[in-house]
């Protein structure tokens, strides 16, 4: 008897279609960033008002038997990034390449191609880890369940040694156009930008003085080597991504208003691909029927068109969108608090939905009470001195336990054209796009002192969202750089990392804060008279374990051979 | 005859293309099979199979009047004083028949039509027999038993003479009288003897009861019957009637403290979907324990659904004497054997049924004020201004602004107070010495709870149970049974309804005064909407065909040998449709129209268009089987039986399903009208399955006194690798009648019957699930392919390409599970017979459990380890019966009984988490609640209440505790309160303790039945919704810590599951879920038979029954204990009042 619902292993390696099957669930292991829960929800960027162990995980409070949000659930993706499921898909491509030099292919050419993604795929598995766990053990054969199994991690640069090595190779296999949601030259490429860019940042290069009295120091970073030379390697890799010529952003870089500018930066991520993207992640959503498939639509709108809130930015993210001349936004600027939304970088109206914003229109029950789609986060008083809550605000009337508690939601990625309470949105998550590569290029130019060349492509993307050129130099450029990247890649899955390797934690973790509105309210529903108040929302703390993943207590204990990360 | 032929050689054609495929053995045995039918066909005549050895006369007379429809009329002292006879004979005739009997007997017999008339072999004898029936006036009436079914075969005689007769098959009796003051004597195998004075005019009618513990009594064992008095496993039984008391639409409910050592645990009364979980002798393994369920012979069909008018008995097997089915045995098997006919002429009956159902149980929530004020307080504890002022909390309460300030109590606007249940039942039976037969026909309607449900299920049935004699030597059984079920339910679950209804707010309007339906608690779910069809529905059609063909052939020229072959067929069709639609609801901002009245808000929700999912599958399962039987005596006093057989059985299934949505309207529920768009999915699967059993069984018995039983299985299953896909199950038991012993009769007359007992047996486990998957072809290295939903999207997310993956490293030493089942037990009957006792001790040991080794394989091997063979646990337990019946004692009679089971597991090994504290860690524990996720025992030792600061600062207690928090039992002194404070339960949602008590009376046309049913042990944890996402129990309400109550029994008013002692699980939300239920209830009444001459009827009977009438749970107030979830998230179990009406004709 031979099962129904399966293939048997043989005629899988015999036949090209299924051998581009296997692959095609390899990509599956690459994750979307469009979770219920949002990486963005455990660094400083948003709040989870569902709190799906978001606020312990943000108080550092993961440990190796509880891993909190990166513990397996199915409330997010997270967990799909950790030890266990990327080792899965790494014996996935393990498999592949011990079995594809005996498949027979019409095209070797196909073959090749095939080869480059699954190594691409490896690659970007292993960059994964090592950004969670330092260095790991490089598996790269499938065991057979007579194997010896334990195995040690290797050493930091061992692993940053092996990717970069695996990209060249991908990117010398893969095509240089083609489709974006597979690995092609430019994706293996920008992975290795990235690869280089982390591993030359101060996490990995200053001695680990953070975990004090760790004997391993060779599994959280460099022990030794010329940290200028790796600045040098991740400007190179960069300008290799810039330099292949076919990619461009969005929008151009000169937009005629500013309206065109935050139209244009919203439109980026409002289509299927464009000529900024590098590569993309699209998730087969409309046909998974589990309710927490990627719906981001769904999870982070707001509660008074009957979504759920969630990964609602934090008041010091909004915070860092700059008024539209290029200075800083402040609240103790008296102007800026009387008018806190107004006039402020153009991608601030198409990143955030803020008390007074224009969204979509509201659903029919609501439509009455507020016919245009006008988000409300307030407090009103009516003329007969009564008090009404905003729709969006967790005393309204529509499923007010969905509302946020900072006053904010998120706008980017979202699709306005879309019923979200019905329909799922399809759109990709865009793993890599040019702006970061841009960005990546201009940190490591910065590193290695050269700001003229580091301004002049911060200010490429400044340009393309109609923001006046970063001048200064020295630390404030620093400064001004990490806003930028912050705001223009803001929840992409950069931030969490990005204050890590920067070593800027206790900055990302402390109180959320978030924004009280009051204001009047006039028989026909119109709103004035509005005062902000900024509130606390939520105490977090940085606790210095967190700079790394631990490695579950499972998994430390069937394998004796590994080290635990340091203060865990 | 027709139909066997048809299918004799359509299936000979499949036997021998399976002669050489199978092994010799079985090769061996179809051939023989096939030449044993053939060659039988030639035989011709009448039989009657006796094999009786050392028994009263009278018991053999009233087989040889089963056997072959003839009445008997006779001498009853004549009958009396003749001595114990044995006799053996295969397919003799009537007049071999007795001419054996009587042989040597002071005895003759006459026959005249139907009528054997049996007196004194002298003359005189004969001629005073005749005078007797010339001259004397006649006594008439009819005999019938508890429920009115007419007796046949009954003797009557007048006491004090030698003048006896036999009722005929309607129970009906004629007999010459003499004088006054004469009392009639009633006896009849299986029956108490009553007395009754023949000296009333009218017609003289007679109930008899059922003797409790006729070792006569003949019990459903694997392949066969077995005598109770010679049974030497552990077999429990119950009739069909009894399960038939009981008006629940699902008969696995209807099992419940009917059967020592088997638990019925319901978690759901949804109409349709309400089976209960089945287990004998408790929980065995951390595997599966579901029991082996066998209808009519034929594994896996179902039980639930199952029609009780047609059941004729239920026999549960639950020690070694289950090892002759072997690999699937080792959670003891049910078996159920439906009706068949008898001999007389047709007797119809029609039943009808109405019945009333409610939930047995709803909790008590919290009112508007007291949920007010509850939110009051999370807002005060939270640090912010309370949101209602206390004019406000007095609206809620006084009612007097219904618009603003409503009161809504969501289980009475949601469920009307009583739902409907009906059932009518034909059924026609009847036979003659050549064919018997057997057909009914049932319907049966459930209404859901809700008003306007949209839950309903509907079922009928019909069943044609056939025997009938083809020559002397050969018989042929047709069963046919088919049934139509029609499940409608809302596209909401029952579980997403009641979820709502539980959070349902009752400061929200489940309708505005004007009667619109109010807003969602979320996502569209109003219950009061969503229970009904304004969502559209999901519906399930299920048709079910069960057929089996039995052939029984003699073996005329070898004495004792028979042969026997079935093949059954069943095929299942299951369609379901999913049709959502949108629905709408109402919310009001508070504005008005001119006259003032409020102006309500339209809002569509759930979904914005139709959507369709369509689904389809069919399904068999083919059973065939050959099986020799021999049956000797040896030397007088050695009983020997024999049997073997083969068996195989195959199975499959595909399936077939699709969706679209986007319908154009709602007004045509078909595929073809909906989109194509990215949505629309269609899927198909199908699946194998067979098997193959050569089994056997051998029973030896030495003068009645020592009993032997051997029972084998030797079995293959497709589930497993080759070389490891056969295994040998072994069965043995013994028994020993003590009371047959001369030492015995003279010193313990008071125990006239005394029995031990003892089974070891070794039997297996296939169906090995892990983690809800069963694991076959698991040695097989497979790819699977991914469904709907993780496909590969690529192409400007145009592509949907599709994926496969290693499902898995495979293990081809994957088997099944062992179990070994040592059973002791005694079997008694005291004090004239009155009193029965049985009792069991056993002892089951379970290994291989298929179970994964997790800490063995580190993760970064990126492989998905096979679970192996490696668990092992243990159960102990014993289980009893006991029963006492009055004596004949005229017009009232009343038996009582009392069953019980006690089990305990315990896990012997499997992967440990290692260095737990000794109080966490499971080996040497009861199994689990959830084996998956064994954690879940773990709990915190609730002590009480801070009751403030000073409380707190008096104790170690969690991280940001305050006063009304619940205190933690610091468990390891260390003063700080962490995880290693957890303790795991000893005990798990699985009670320990079961039973019943069972009480039975007639007095004239009454009879009263009851069944109490009880369980203890088990516990479980109530963990509602509630806090701004929904409301409080109001048990919670009243016994809370507030500032004002600093001396609670309960914590403070919680938000969700913020507090710690919501997010970890603690012993305060833990209840013993200890019970003792009214299960049952009958009171009937059947019209005596003088009543009913006019109308044609031979016998009607009204009764009323209940179901779950009255429960008793002191720990377990808020939900029905028996249950599952403590979240109220389930359909409640039923309630049921019924009332019914049973004719006759």
């Amino acid at each position: 008897m031979e099962p129904l619902d399966k293939f048997s292993e043989s005629a899988v390696w015999q036949d090209p279609s299924l051998v581009k099957a296997y692959v095609n669930n390899i990509y599956t292991g690459v994750t979307t960033g469009f979770g219920a829960v949002m990486m963005a929800a455990i660094v400083d960027e948003a709040h989870h008002n569902q709190n799906w162990n978001t606020t312990p995980t943000s108080n550092g409070l993961v440990t190796p038997s509880n891993l909190l949000v990166f513990g397996s659930s199915d409330n997010t993706f997270l967990d799909e990034m950790t030890w266990d499921p990327s080792y899965e898909k790494i014996r996935a491509c393990n498999l592949f390449l011990e079995k594809i030099a005996d498949v027979p292919f019409d095209n070797e050419a196909e073959k090749d191609v095939l080869t480059g993604e699954v190594l691409f795929l490896r690659a970007f598995f292993y960059q994964r880890l090592v950004a969670l766990y330092g260095g790991v053990p490089l598996i790269t054969k499938s065991y057979t369940l007579d194997d010896e199994y334990t195995v040690p991690r290797n050493t930091f640069e061992e692993c940053i040694d092996f990717i970069v090595a695996a990209c060249d190779q991908a990117a010398s296999l893969l095509p240089l156009t083609g489709d974006k949601a597979r690995g092609l030259k430019g994706s293996a490429l920008a992975l290795k930008a990235r690869t280089l860019l982390y591993a030359a940042s101060d996490l990995y290069n200053t001695g680990g003085e953070w975990a004090s009295g760790y004997p391993n120091k060779e599994l959280i970073g460099y022990t030794g080597g010329n940290v200028q030379e790796r600045w040098l390697a991740a400007k190179n890799a960069a300008k290799d991504v810039i330099d292949l010529g076919v990619y461009a952003l969005y929008g151009g870089e000169n937009p005629a208003t500013p309206a065109d500018a935050t139209s244009n930066f919203a439109n980026l991520f409002l289509n299927n691909g464009n000529e900024e993207d590098i590569f993309l992640v699209f998730k087969d959503n409309l046909r998974d029927d589990h309710w927490a498939a990627p719906n981001p639509g769904l999870f982070v709108g707001p509660n008074g068109w009957h979504i759920w809130g969630e990964d609602s930015p934090q008041g010091q993210f909004v915070d860092r969108f700059e008024m539209a001349d290029g200075t800083p936004f402040s609240w103790s600027n008296p102007d800026q608090k009387a008018n806190p939304y107004e006039n402020r970088d153009p991608r601030f109206y198409a990143t955030v939905l803020y008390e007074g914003s224009t969204w979509r229109p509201r659903p029919a029950d609501a439509a009455a009470l507020d016919p245009i789609g006008i988000v409300q986060v307030g407090s009103y008083t009516r003329p007969d001195g009564s008090k009404v809550p905003g729709l969006d605000t967790r005393q309204g009337p529509i499923e007010d336990w969905n509302g946020g508690f900072t006053g904010y939601y998120l706008k980017k990625f979202i699709d306005p054209t879309i019923d979200h309470q019905y329909e799922k949105q399809t759109l990709p998550f865009r793993r890599f796009r040019y702006a970061e590569i841009l960005l990546n290029y201009a940190e490591a130019c910065m590193e290695l002192g050269e700001e003229e060349e580091a301004r002049t492509y911060i200010n490429k993307v400044r340009a393309r969202a109609g923001m006046p050129p970063v001048t200064v130099g020295g630390d404030v450029l620093v400064a001004q750089y990490r806003n930028e990247r912050a705001v223009e890649l803001a929840y992409e899955e950069h931030r969490f990392y990005d204050v890590r390797r920067w070593m800027i934690p206790e900055e990302a973790y402390s109180m959320v804060k978030g924004v009280s509105v009051k204001g009047d309210m006039a028989n026909d529903g119109t709103i004035s008279n509005r005062t902000y108040s900024l509130i606390d929302v939520e105490s977090r703390a940085w606790n210095p374990h967190f700079y790394f993943l631990p490695i579950s207590i499972d998994e430390m204990n069937r394998n004796p051979e590994l080290i635990q990360n340091p203060l865990y | 005859m027709q139909m066997y032929k048809k299918f004799a050689i359509a299936d000979y054609g499949r036997l021998l293309t399976n002669l050489f495929k199978s092994p010799i053995v079985m090769r061996l045995s179809l051939i023989w099979l096939i030449i044993s039918m053939h060659m039988s066909v030639f035989a011709v005549g009448q039989s009657i199979t006796l094999n009786k050895r050392n028994v009263p006369l009278a018991n053999v007379i009233k087989e040889i009047k089963r056997q072959s429809g003839y009445n008997f009329l006779y001498d009853a002292a004549a009958l009396l004083e003749a001595p114990n006879i044995s006799v053996g004979m295969k397919n003799a005739s009537v007049t071999e028949a007795l001419n054996q009997v009587f042989q040597g007997l002071p005895l003759t017999y006459v026959i005249k039509e139907k009528n054997i008339i049996i007196s004194k072999r002298a003359v005189p004898a004969e001629r005073e027999r005749k005078e007797i029936i010339i001259q004397q006036r006649e006594v008439a009436g009819r005999v019938t038993d508890a429920s009115g079914q007419p007796l046949e075969g009954v003797t009557v005689a007048i006491k004090g003479t030698s003048t006896a007769t036999m009722t005929n098959s309607e129970g009906g009796f004629r007999l010459p009288l003499e004088g006054t003051g004469n009392v009639l004597v009633f006896t009849t195998i299986g029956y108490e003897s009553n007395e009754v004075s023949a000296d009333s005019d009218g017609p003289i009618d007679v109930v008899l009861t059922e003797e409790i513990s006729d070792l006569e009594e003949v019990v459903v064992v694997g392949y066969g019957t077995a005598k109770k008095e010679t049974l030497t496993g552990s077999v429990t039984a119950v009739d069909g009637a009894k399960i038939a008391q009981s008006p629940n639409v699902n008969v696995s409910s209807s099992l419940a403290g009917r059967l020592p050592g088997l638990t019925a645990v319901n978690s759901s009364g949804e109409p349709g979907n309400d089976g209960a979980t089945l287990r004998i002798r408790g929980v065995n393994s951390f595997g599966s324990s579901d029991p082996l369920i066998v209808v009519d012979g034929v594994p896996g069909r179902s039980l639930d659904r199952i029609d009780p008018n047609t059941i004729q008995s239920v026999s549960v097997l639950k020690d070694a004497s289950a090892a002759i089915y072997g690999a699937q045995a080792a959670n003891g098997v049910i078996l159920v054997t439906t009706k068949k006919g008898t001999i007389g002429k047709p007797s119809i009956t029609a039943s009808f049924n109405q019945g009333f159902g409610r939930p047995t149980r709803l909790p008590e929530m919290a009112d508007a004020a007291e949920y007010a004020t509850l939110l009051n307080e999370i807002d005060t504890y939270a640090g912010q201004t309370a949101r209602y002022s206390a004019d406000e909390i007095q609206l809620f309460r006084d009612g007097s602004d219904p618009w603003n300030y409503p009161n809504t109590n969501w289980y009475k606007e949601v469920m009307k107070p009583w739902s409907g249940q009906n059932q009518g039942n034909v059924s026609v039976s009847g036979g003659s010495e050549n064919i018997l037969y057997y057909v009914a026909v049932t319907t049966r309607g459930q209404d859901g709870y809700y008003y306007n449900s949209g839950s309903k299920y509907k079922q009928h049935d019909f069943r044609s149970n056939v025997e009938a004699k083809i020559t002397k030597d050969i018989k042929l059984g047709v069963n046919l049974a088919g049934r139509m079920e029609d499940k409608n339910y809302p596209t909401r679950s029952a579980g997403d309804i009641f979820r709502m209804v539980m959070r349902g707010k009752p400061n929200l309007p489940a309708y505005w005064p004007d009667g619109t339906p109010g807003p969602d608690i979320e996502y569209g779910d109003n219950p009061v909407v969503v229970s009904t069809d304004a969502t559209g529905y999901d519906r399930t059609k299920i048709y079910t065909i069960n057929s089996n063909f039995r052939l029984d052939i003699n073996i005329p020229w070898v004495e004792g040998l028979s042969v026997s072959s079935t093949a059954s067929i069943d095929k299942g069709i299951n369609m379901r449709k999913i049709w959502q639609t949108p629905w709408y609801l109402y919310t009001w901002d508070g504005s008005r129209d001119n006259n003032g009245d409020p102006v309500l808000l339209r809002g569509k929700r759930g979904f914005d268009s139709p959507a369709l999912s369509q689904s389809t599958e069919d399904n068999q399962s083919i059973l065939l089987n050959g099986i020799i039987n021999y049956e000797t005596v040896v030397s007088d006093n050695h009983d020997i039986k024999v049997l073997a057989g083969i068996e195989k059985i195959t199975g499959g299934l595909d399936r077939f399903s699709a969706y679209r949505r986007n319908f154009l309207s709602s007004s045509l529920d078909q595929l073809f009208a909906g989109a194509t768009d990215n949505y629309l999915t269609n899927d198909g699967s199908a699946s194998a399955n067979a098997r193959l059993n050569y089994f056997g069984r051998v029973n030896y018995a030495y003068k009645s006194k020592y009993l032997a039983e051997f029972v084998w299985r030797y079995q293959g299953s497709y589930i497993f690798d080759k070389a490891s896909r056969f295994g040998f199950f072994p069965g043995v038991s013994l028994g020993y009648v003590l009371s047959e012993e001369d030492f015995w009769k003279d010193n313990l007359a008071a125990i006239p019957y005394f029995k031990l007992r003892a089974s070891w047996g070794q039997t297996g486990y296939d169906q090995v699930y892990f983690d809800g998957v069963l694991q076959e072809f698991a040695f097989l290295s497979t790819y699977g392919v991914g469904g709907a939903g993780k496909a590969y999207v690529s192409g400007d997310g145009a592509t949907l390409n599709p994926t496969i993956f290693e499902t898995g490293v495979p293990n081809v030493n994957t088997t099944w599970e062992k179990a070994i089942q040592r059973n002791i037990g005694i079997d008694a009957e005291f004090f004239d017979r009155s009193l029965l006792l049985t009792a069991d001790y056993f002892d089951n040991l379970r290994s291989d459990i298929l179970w994964r080794r997790n800490a063995s394989i580190p993760g970064s091997t990126g492989m998905e380890l096979p679970p192996e063979n490696i668990g092992k646990s243990g159960n102990r337990g014993f289980d009893f019966s006991l029963s006492y019946r009055s004596r004949n004692n005229g017009d009232f009679s009343y038996e009582v009984g009392l069953n019980g089971g006690y089990a305990k597991n315990r896990i012997i090994f499997w992967d440990e988490v290692p260095g737990r504290p000794d109080y966490q860690v499971t080996t040497g524990k009861p199994i689990p609640t959830n084996p998956y996720n064994p954690d879940n025992d773990l709990y915190y030792q609730a002590i009480g209440i801070f009751s403030d600061e000073q409380a707190l600062a008096d104790y170690p207690h969690w991280p940001g505790a305050r006063a009304g928090d619940i205190m933690f039992k610091d468990v390891d002194g260390n003063g700080t309160i962490d995880a290693n404070d957890r303790v795991r339960s000893p005990k798990t949602n699985v009670p320990t303790l079961t039973g019943g008590v069972t009480f039975q009376a007639n007095y004239k046309g009454f009879d009263l039945s009851l069944l109490v049913q009880g369980a203890a042990g088990a516990v479980n944890y109530i963990n509602t919704e509630s806090g701004e996402i929904g409301n409080f129990l109001k048990s919670f309400y009243d016994k809370r810590w507030s500032p004002d109550n600093i001396h609670a029994d309960g914590p403070r008013a919680f938000n969700r599951s913020n507090e710690y002692w919501r997010s970890q699980r603690n012993t305060y939300f833990l209840h013993k879920t200890d019970y003792i239920r009214l299960k049952n209830i009958e009171v009937g009444y059947t019209l005596p038979a003088s009543a009913l001459n006019q109308i044609f009827l031979s016998r009607l009977r009204v009764y009323v029954n209940t179901y779950n009438l009255l429960t008793f749970s002191p720990d377990y107030k808020d939900f029905d204990p028996e249950l599952g979830a403590g979240s109220g998230q389930g359909y409640p179990l039923q309630k049921i009042v019924n009332a019914g009406i049973s004719l006759t004709f």
